[in-house]
């Protein structure tokens, strides 16, 4: 096949899918995350129970089925459900407004139990009392009542002096309370774990008072709390009856479980017209509950000498009693029989009724979960955020089309061409896996586009030299390509490989920017080289594209830029330490402020219609029991002319709801009002995740450059990478931004894009090091970069484009980000030109080989080391080609006028005064034969000197060896 | 973070190395390594081995990332130019004798 069909049959390809793609785009939309069309998000931590000891990922799937049967029995409001690590379940639910209701709906255990009640009451003395009305409840109008119960300060003292017993059936094994002793009250539990008792608020309460004890509940003892109060007539419509503090301990022997039950439904008595949860039995549920029953009704028959003989038993869920009705013996000698069902009442209303049906229809979860974030974002809001996301994507592709067009002319009309492209392309595959788009993937999106045009910058930048040193168009075309590609993979590769660690480690919203920033860089890759090169191999003989102007690439060839770069790194590199002791400075004074993600807390952001300042929300979130409340007034034009935000210790969804109802009262918050909630077990984890991905992405980029160069490559890399990240962290700590895991996400990104620079200017001194077997390291590394600087800077400067877009436009939540991005995309060109080379070279220089030739060129230069090789004489060539010459028939091989006026200088000054008698005579011979021979302005004469020069070398070689 | 902030001093310091003649241990990479510890260890030992907390930062913090890399990078340095002397005078046996 030639190359031009080739060409061809790829541009019907991208045409084809150009087609698909807007059909695609036109049929579809894409799904929207949280932050673009508000909602709720709730991450819980699954915590191991009796039914489930180990967390695994088939308990997972079974646990996210049953919320997802819960939140949407319908299956139409598309709640997004998954797992986030190894124990972790993220539910983000679109259109609610309410965390604690979500809370309530997914997070509930749900688990229902059945206890035979008499036997089970413990008294205060530790043991059973069935006798014992006082303890029963039959003494005060009824078992399992209030009005019987104990507070459960005093219950966990009288369970905690219980022995451990275990039984085959129990609800939980021990169980831990945080308690205050002087003022006798539960602070926090019941948990598995006694570290799990600690939040925010606990822990430090805990560090200050001495009276603060964890209370230790032993294995088959539960505490359950009384039933609620009998809903107030035509309460229907209204809240379901506050519990009271009143409790009791029962021996946790379970006779019945939720799973022995099926068809549950809301019903109402017909004796009493109390609302009621009717329900069936399995088979085996109902064998249980016949037997229960039975011995029950036995038991009470026993007592009817001198008593009524009523026992009762106990319906709980989830820790709290839902009724505990009574079996008259005499009523039911042989017990109840379980073939039509039962029911359970206790004080519902239609809601709460409605609620225990269905958390009963859909099952237990099989894990305990805790919740360790939640956030929430109102409609209007995400609605804002996402015009402003479309904003700054839609700036940040003009700006980088205009760059294209005013630097390249006609190959940046192509390369805009690959842009748009490009975008359809990521679009389609958006609406069509589908991608959540969120606005950190948005971000991810803009970015990319930079991404894509980088690669056509390296390309087009290379395609200009070629045709600068004198090739056709269209060999310089070919050229360009082939030698470009080699740094457009290793940067992508990189990208690809920091956004693979990136998706693995990071939480929910950096795991979108990191599979859009993945899927970006292989889109773009097919775009930014397949596409635009098919297309110039195909226009590569038209008129429009024949002329060097058209490229950009000038008419008159360019004197090369000789800038010292090497000579004038001690000054560069004095200014990177000045700004490093800066960042010292204002990091050991200010620290890095790290946001809620880190730390924990609860933020909240809203806006108040009636007038108020910092200190009157302060004063007013005092008086909320918030006195360390840290309130900021802040700019924000979705939240209207006042807004603020709040910062107060990881709080609990209905602690936010009252905030919220307190706030709205006194200020009105409207819609503005949103929160996000971050436990400390959450934090912690995500900013062990955050130094886990740096450290990954570091040694990963290390080893990739490590593979593709050589090692001491890798380490000027690592070097100029913590150089940036030090920067980017100084600059934060300085200007005291707050850093969040996003700032996290944009710096990795950022570094494998400041890895674009340093592996444009690392190509091309590999390129040049057997190119100029006489120069010492410096001089290659400046001849290199002299080379280069255009495209790097191009790049870096196209990178830059669209991340300011980011900046200017993408509003509040995406300024920080692209702040990241900003300070990161100066630092690491910088540091690339003016950390990795300089490193490069003292490192390299160390070699024996470089220390050689450094010495052997100081000393033709009286003692000073020329900043380039090309002047003077040069001296002995210590270093061997690598292999025979290739004539290639490949115009893009071949070497090109000014390759040849580099050959004829070479070849000028070599001597072998240093061989061995026998070749050393046939070498010296060399350079008067070549210089009878060959004519410096005939390449074909100079090529055939080089080619017979080479020869000789290896044959002086294999004979000195000899 | 006092720990980053020593590190970053030594790590500045170390940018000024750059004006001395590569003769460090390990040359510029080595420095680069001595340096950063230098400072946290430096910082670490001035604080009696325990780590400020975020209530106690200050500009004290920051300069107590600098004696332990300076004197870090002094040691390398010294030993740097103790193991090239040996080695050239390896290379010179003649020039021993004398």
């Amino acid at each position: 096949m030639t190359e031009r069909r080739r060409n061809l049959y790829i541009l019907l390809f991208v045409a084809g899918l150009a087609i698909a793609s807007i059909v695609i785009a036109a049929t579809n939309a894409p799904r929207r995350g949280l932050d673009l069309r508000g909602g709720v998000e709730l991450v819980y931590q699954a915590k191991a129970t009796t039914n489930a000891p180990v967390i695994t990922p088939d308990t997972l799937d079974r646990t996210i089925a049953i919320m997802r049967k819960r939140v949407d029995p319908t299956g139409t409001l598309e709640p997004e459900i998954q797992t986030a690590g190894n124990e972790q379940i993220s539910i983000a639910l679109p259109g609610f407004q309410n965390p604690a209701q979500a809370q309530r709906l997914v997070g509930k255990t749900a688990r229902l139990y059945f206890y035979d009640w008499e036997p089970n009451v413990i008294g205060p003395d530790g043991n059973p009392a069935p006798e014992d009305p006082a303890v029963t409840g039959v003494e005060t109008g009824g078992a399992g009542n209030p009005l019987s119960g104990i507070p459960l300060f005093d219950a966990v003292q009288r369970a905690a002096k219980r022995k451990p017993v275990t039984y085959p059936n129990r609800s939980h094994n021990e169980t831990f309370y945080l308690v205050d002793e002087k003022n006798k009250k539960v602070v926090a539990g019941p948990q598995g774990l006694e570290e799990d008792l600690f939040s925010d608020e606990t822990a430090e309460a805990a560090k200050q008072r001495s009276t603060f004890k964890v209370v230790k509940v032993p294995n088959g003892t539960t505490i359950l709390q009384a039933e609620a109060p009998a809903a107030k007539s035509g309460a229907d419509e209204g809240r379901a009856p506050k519990r009271q503090d009143k409790w009791y301990v029962l021996q946790d022997q379970v006779s019945l479980q939720g799973a022995d039950i099926k068809d549950p439904a809301t019903t109402t008595d017909p004796n009493t017209s109390e609302l009621a949860v009717s329900f069936d039995f399995t088979s085996k549920g109902r064998k249980i509950w016949e037997e229960t029953t039975k011995r029950i009704a036995e038991r009470g028959q026993e007592q009817l000498i001198g008593g009524t003989g009523v026992q009762h038993f106990a319906i709980a869920l989830d820790n709290q009693l839902i009724s505990v009705p009574q079996i008259d013996p005499q009523d039911n000698p042989n017990g109840i029989s379980g073939a039509n069902g039962s029911q359970i009442t206790g004080g519902f209303t239609r809601a709460s009724a409605t609620e225990l049906a269905d958390l009963l229809r859909t099952g237990a979860l099989p894990v305990e979960l805790k919740l360790i974030s939640t956030s929430q974002v109102t409609a209007t809001l995400g609605q804002t955020a996402l015009d402003q996301a479309l904003v700054a994507g839609l700036a940040g592709f003009a700006v980088v089309a205009l760059f294209l067009l005013i630097f390249y002319r006609v190959l940046g009309v192509l390369a805009i061409s690959g842009l748009i492209l490009y975008s359809l392309f990521f679009y389609a595959i958006v609406v069509l896996i589908p991608i959540t788009l969120t606005l950190p993937g948005i971000a991810g999106l803009i970015l990319t586009i930079g991404v894509a045009a980088d690669a056509n910058i390296v390309i087009f930048e290379r395609i200009k030299e070629e045709l600068r040193s004198g090739r056709s168009t269209s060999a310089a075309i070919r050229a360009g390509y082939k030698r470009g590609l080699t740094a457009i993979v290793d940067a992508n590769v990189v990208t690809f490989v920091v956004a693979f660690i990136l998706f693995t480690l990071a939480t929910a919203n950096v795991k979108a920017f990191a599979f859009v920033l993945g899927v970006g860089t292989l889109v773009s890759f097919f775009t930014a080289v397949v596409y635009t090169q098919a297309l110039l191999g195909v226009l590569g003989r038209s008129k429009v594209i024949t002329g060097r102007a058209a490229f950009g690439a000038g008419v008159k060839e360019k004197a090369p830029r000789r800038f010292d770069f090497m000579g004038k790194s001690k000054i560069f590199f004095s200014l990177s330490g000045v700004i490093l002791i800066v960042g010292a400075f204002a990091i050991g004074t200010q620290g890095i402020p790290l946001g809620i993600d880190f730390k924990s807390g609860t933020r909240i952001t809203t806006g108040v219609e009636k007038p108020a300042t910092e200190q009157s929300v302060r004063d007013f979130m005092a008086s909320q029991g918030y006195p360390d409340a840290k309130i900021q007034k802040i700019s924000n034009e979705e939240l209207g002319a006042q807004a603020f935000q709040i910062a107060v210790p990881s709080l609990q969804p209905e602690k936010v709801q009252s905030v919220r109802a307190a706030l709205d009262k006194e200020y009105g918050v409207g819609d503005t009002f949103s929160n996000t909630s971050v436990g400390p077990t959450f934090g912690t984890q995500i900013a062990n995740t955050a130094i886990i991905a740096i450290i990954s992405s570091l040694l990963v980029i290390s080893a990739y450059i490590a593979l593709r160069f050589e090692w001491k490559y890798a380490v000027p890399v690592l070097i100029a990478l913590t150089h940036d990240i030090l920067i980017v962290g100084g600059v934060y700590a300085a200007i005291g931004s707050e850093v969040s895991s996003a700032t996290v996400a944009a710096l990795l990104t950022i570094l494998g894009y400041s890895l674009y620079d340093t592996i444009i200017v690392f190509d091309r001194i590999r390129e040049n090091v057997p190119r100029m077997p006489r120069a010492t390291y410096s001089q290659i590394v400046n001849q290199s970069m002299s080379e280069v600087l255009t495209r790097s800077l191009a790049t870096s400067f196209c990178t830059l484009l669209p991340v300011t877009a980011l900046y200017a436009f993408g509003g509040e939540t995406l300024r920080d980000f692209a702040l990241a991005l900003i300070i990161g995309t100066f630092s690491g060109a910088y540091s690339s030109i003016f950390i990795a080379g300089p490193v490069l070279v003292h490192w390299k220089e160390r070699e024996k080989i470089w220390k050689r030739r450094a010495v052997a060129v100081a000393k033709s230069h009286g003692g000073v080391i020329p900043a380039y090789a090309d002047a003077p004489k040069a001296a002995l060539v210590d270093t061997s080609p690598t292999g025979p010459v290739r004539l290639s028939s490949d115009q893009a091989e071949q070497v090109s006028d000014e390759e040849f006026q580099a050959m004829v200088r070479d070849l000028g000054v070599e001597t072998a005064t240093e061989r061995k008698p026998k070749a050393a005579a046939r070498a010296a011979a060399a350079p008067a034969r070549e210089a009878e021979d060959v004519d410096p302005n005939d390449p074909a004469s100079v090529r055939k000197a080089h080619a017979r020069r080479r020869r000789e070398q290896r044959r002086s070689r294999s004979e000195g060896d000899s | 973070m006092a720990i980053l902030a020593w590190v970053m001093m030594g790590l500045a310091i170390w940018h000024f190395m750059i004006w001395l003649p590569d003769r460090h241990v390990g040359g510029i990479v080595g420095s680069f390594l001595v340096a950063g510890a230098g400072g946290a260890l430096g910082g670490l030992a001035i604080n009696g081995f325990t780590v400020p907390g975020e209530a106690d930062l200050g500009l004290a913090v920051a300069l107590e990332g600098i004696p332990g890399a300076i004197i870090a990078l002094a040691i390398g340095y010294a030993i740097g130019v103790f193991r090239e002397n040996a080695e050239a005078a390896r290379a010179t046996p003649g020039a021993l004798k004398s």
